[in-house]
């Protein structure tokens, strides 16, 4: 492949098969008819124009010059303005327009392009003048700082190369900033798939362990309820009753945390005062089954009330992936501590288990999106999110290291709490 | 051919049912479940490692294993493993209590090689479990028959 060959390849393949359309319609304004229609020309001549091949240009992408441009001429700005907010309505907006300066109207061509670009946030705007009576300051001064990029200028007498070539810079550059705006667009909603996708990891990690624990508490009701069925003795059926309310009662609580954990995301986004004590509970109850299986030991604050302000379903989710990871790291059984501390006002969640610890070429990386040390068990997201949690979400700061005992530590430092004057 | 006649009939009352559970509470439901039918002796066990002390010691009788899967530290599979690996139990009925139908799944066919005799799955009715432990105990006796 040679050079300029695979330059295209790779300038194509910018353009993904769904992306935008690149954009060829161009608007002209000159209240002289003549010279509407001979840039008209330029840009879009009526029949395809020979192509002298010579034998240097072989090798060069051939060039089609008939159907560059899809041009509309007009002669007023009241035309102009209609001719805009047409193609808009209709979806096929122009990507550039030309505007004479002087239009022996009302208004001139500097005036209409600012009115235009209140109506098409998109367009591109080449002034076409014959008098030197505006400085490109002047221009720029009167359509403002946010425009800055979306204007050029052009003196006549002009070449029709000159022409051309600002209709082609000029509607390319519509094109990349169309290619920007839907690769970002792209970009975010891959970013909220994904976040979305680790959350229901997160709910189908707690989901399996509170399947576990629903298919015991039925089995205590089902089992009860038989048994209370073949007693004849009144007692004895009334202690198998007590059973089934019990465990009844425990289900009740285990599926509405769970639901509240599943539901977080529809709700959205809710900043309330909460105790953050509670919360933990909620956490560690649902995990409660996972970590007597592992024989983790749990040590909790002493504390029943610490208020804080922010997203109560954020924070579950935070404890949730800490404790998984804690978990995933001691296979054998261990401990996990969760402390809360104060410090200058800011309320600190220190959770720390005693496992194998993180290696040092990992520590600055645990947090990256994307990175794990769990093989295919981990999406790599589940620390990442906790930091998003804490530090976008709350302002709050959030650090990993190996603790100088063993194991990990997280913290997370919340911002100061504010006092409520008494 | 083996003559139905010449199967000997199951004894509950002189078994011994080794159940192995974490929840107190479903060990007791199995036993009561039990009982009414004829069993009298059951051995009760919190974990597969507590009851694999049990299974260690050949002077212990166990008739039936009834045994959770999924329990803290030695899980129902391992015990499996480990039951199967002594000479003296390899024969012994395993019925495997489980409650995530559908992750278990895959692991079942992991069981089916260490020969797990069936499953009950949580949360599950006193019929349902009184049918599966008399269908093992039976193909049990057959089995011991065809070998004789």
């Amino acid at each position: 492949m040679s050079g300029a060959a695979r330059h295209i390849k790779e300038k194509r393949s910018l353009l993904p098969e769904n992306g935008p359309v690149p954009n060829r319609r161009i608007l002209v304004l000159d209240d002289e008819p003549a010279i509407g229609e001979a840039i008209r020309g330029m840009l879009s001549p009526q029949a395809p124009r020979s192509i002298r091949r010579s034998s240097r240009s072989v090798q060069e992408p051939v060039e089609i010059r008939a159907a560059e441009f899809d041009v509309t001429v007009v002669q007023t700005p009241a035309q102009a303005i209609d001719a805009v907010t047409f193609a808009l309505r209709e979806g096929r907006p122009y990507a550039v327009g030309f505007f004479d300066v002087m239009l022996g109207a009302e208004i001139d061509g500097i005036e209409l392009v600012k009115q235009i670009f209140s109506v098409d946030d998109k367009m591109f705007a080449v002034f076409v003048t014959a008098y030197q009576d505006r400085t490109v300051d002047t221009i720029g001064g009167f359509l403002g700082e946010q425009n800055r990029e979306r204007w050029d200028y052009i003196n006549k007498p002009f070449t029709e190369g000159e022409i051309l070539q600002k209709a082609r810079n000029a509607s390319s550059l519509w094109d990349l900033h169309r290619l920007k705006a839907w690769q970002e667009e792209r970009l975010s909603e891959a970013n909220r798939q994904l976040l979305f996708s680790e959350r229901q990891n997160t709910v189908a990690a707690v989901g399996r362990s509170v399947a576990h624990e629903f298919g015991n508490l039925l089995t205590h009701i089902v089992g009860n309820a038989e048994l209370a069925l073949a007693q004849d003795q009144a007692d004895n059926m009334r202690s198998s009753l007590e059973l089934i309310l019990r465990a009844s009662d425990t289900a009740a609580s285990i599926l509405s945390r769970f639901r509240r954990l599943h539901d977080s995301d529809e709700a959205g986004p809710v900043h309330a005062e909460f105790n953050l004590c509670q919360v933990l509970d909620e956490a560690l109850e649902l995990l409660e089954f996972q970590f007597r299986k592992y024989y983790i030991r749990v040590e909790k604050p002493t504390d029943k009330q610490l208020m804080i302000t922010g997203n109560r379903h954020a924070f579950v989710q935070v404890f949730v992936n800490l404790f998984l990871n804690s978990m995933h790291a001691m296979p054998d059984g261990g401990k996990l501590r969760i402390e809360f501390t104060t410090v200058e006002g800011a309320p600190e969640i220190h959770v720390r288990d005693s496992g194998v610890g993180i290696a040092k070429e990992n520590l600055d990386r645990v947090t990256e999106a994307l990175f794990t040390t769990k093989g295919k068990e981990g999406s790599g997201l589940g620390l990442a999110i906790c930091k998003e949690i804490v530090e976008i979400e709350h302002g709050g700061e959030l650090r990993i290291a190996n603790y100088f005992e063993g194991g990990v530590e997280v913290i997370i430092r919340l911002r100061p709490v504010r006092k409520e004057s008494a | 051919m083996i003559n139905p006649a010449d199967i000997p009939k199951i004894r509950a009352h002189l078994m011994t049912v080794l159940v192995v559970d974490d929840d107190e509470m479903i060990r007791s439901i199995i036993i009561k479940l039990l009982e009414p039918i004829g069993f009298a002796k059951f051995i009760e066990a919190g974990n597969g490692a507590e009851a694999h002390k049990y299974m260690l010691d050949p002077r212990v009788r166990v008739d039936l294993i009834l045994c959770d899967w999924e329990m803290p530290k030695t899980d129902g599979l391992t015990f499996l493993r480990a039951v199967r690996a002594l000479r003296h139990r390899t024969d012994t009925p395993f019925i495997m209590v489980t409650s995530q139908q559908s992750q278990e799944r895959m692991k079942i066919s992991q069981a089916k090689k260490h020969e797990v005799s069936a499953y009950v799955v949580k949360p599950f009715r006193g019929d349902t479990l009184r049918d599966k432990v008399f269908h093992v105990l039976y193909d049990a006796v057959v089995k011991k028959l065809i070998a004789a």
